[in-house]
């Protein structure tokens, strides 16, 4: 069972380390996997200096397709599971090993971990309201639109089956993709589940997310909800 | 050729005014900025805009069919209408090139991985090597 840890960072040189840290102490034979999504800072350099694959975008791409890379990358490479986790060090990485065995077991095809399932963990992180107000509609949204029930759609921290890989290989949303790409999964006829977990606040920098993005996020999202059931595939979609 | 739909030197001018704009599509196929296949839409259109500069009864008569008043504003809504088919088409071509430079350097960033990790392999094997094993100790 080869096991991919996908982590896209932009500008996370200071982060990076952590989180690589914490992926090595909670899973020892999963590979990493960091895409520099075009930093302008010494986030490549930082992550060559950990031993780990680097993947160098040598634009910004975006979160999407960063994401995206590192999931071509797993699927050229022969992984059976690919685990995304931020390269800001928000995600607890004492999770993946839940995540991965939710993958194996054959229980999903797509595992989302989720801050809002489970008993509130301690210290955790769980969003302002306003962003929990949006995090329900969109779960709304996609239950009401491809019938998937996710409590914490804009989650990054997830791990993909090997028919995930190869389909968010092909086809991811490039930007704000985590609900769209839980909607092109459950479209594709993969099952999603979700796992609890824990994330805190940001080690370092700031959210790529403030108030006027937030609304573009929703309306975003929410008319790739509305298209998306009705669109045609495509051999390398522009989503 | 001349009417008196529309004055003279008016007519004069803008037929004067589109020969400019063609010739500016021309240089700008010739000197490689613009592909043939890209200005064959504004040449076509640059034609047509002729034809009616030099003809302008051709739209009077177009105009009254579909039932405009005033040909002007049959001239001011069929550009309109052109322009934002031509905005739609051009963010069309916008998004696919979008998706080409992204898939582009997706797989540049892979290429470039690959070629580390074949540099270091290679690197590592010489060093393994007999005898290469780096400098040995001094006398």
């Amino acid at each position: 069972m080869r096991v991919l840890a996908i982590v896209p960072a932009f500008n996370e040189e200071r982060s990076l380390p952590a989180v690589v840290a914490g992926l090595r102490r909670s899973a020892r034979s999963v590979d990493v996997c960091v895409v520099d999504d075009g930093s302008t800072d010494g986030t490549a350099e930082v992550a060559r200096s950990l031993g780990v694959t680097v993947l160098s975008i040598p634009v910004n791409l975006g979160i999407g397709g960063a994401v995206q890379a590192g999931y071509q990358w797993a699927r050229d490479h022969g992984y059976d599971v690919a685990v995304q986790v931020d390269g800001d060090g928000q995600h607890d990485t004492s999770f993946l090993p839940a995540l991965v065995e939710a993958v194996v077991s054959g229980h999903a095809g797509l595992v989302v971990g989720s801050r809002f399932v489970g008993p509130p963990a301690s210290g955790a992180f769980r969003s302002t309201w306003t962003r929990r107000a949006g995090i329900r509609y969109l779960s709304w949204m996609l239950r009401l639109r491809c019938g998937a029930r996710v409590t914490d759609p804009t989650s990054g921290f997830r791990a993909a089956g090997r028919p995930a890989i190869e389909l968010f290989a092909r086809s991811y949303p490039p930007d704000y993709p985590e609900p769209e790409s839980i909607a092109v999964a459950a479209r594709a006829g993969l099952t999603v589940a979700e796992v609890p977990v824990r994330m805190s606040a940001r080690l370092h920098g700031e959210s790529s997310i403030s108030a006027w993005r937030s609304l573009y996020y929703l309306v975003k999202v929410s008319l790739a909800l509305v298209v998306l059931p009705t669109r045609r595939p495509a051999s390398e979609d522009l989503l | 050729m001349s009417s008196d739909l529309i004055p003279l030197e008016l007519q004069a001018i803008s037929i004067a005014v589109l020969a400019v704009f063609l010739l500016w599509v021309l240089r700008l196929v010739r000197t490689q900025r613009l592909s043939l296949r890209d200005s064959l839409v504004w040449v076509v259109t640059t034609l047509f805009a002729t034809m009616v500069a030099l003809f302008p009864g051709i739209l009077v008569r177009a105009a009254h069919l579909v039932g405009f008043q005033v040909a002007s504003n049959a001239v001011f809504g069929a550009a309109i209408l052109y322009l934002a088919v031509n905005v739609l088409v051009n963010t069309v071509a916008g998004s696919q090139n979008a998706a080409r430079i992204r898939r582009l350097s997706q797989e540049c960033a892979a290429l470039r991985a690959e070629l580390e990790a074949t540099r270091a392999s290679s690197s590592g094997a010489v060093g393994a090597a007999p005898g290469k094993a780096g400098p040995g100790p001094t006398p």
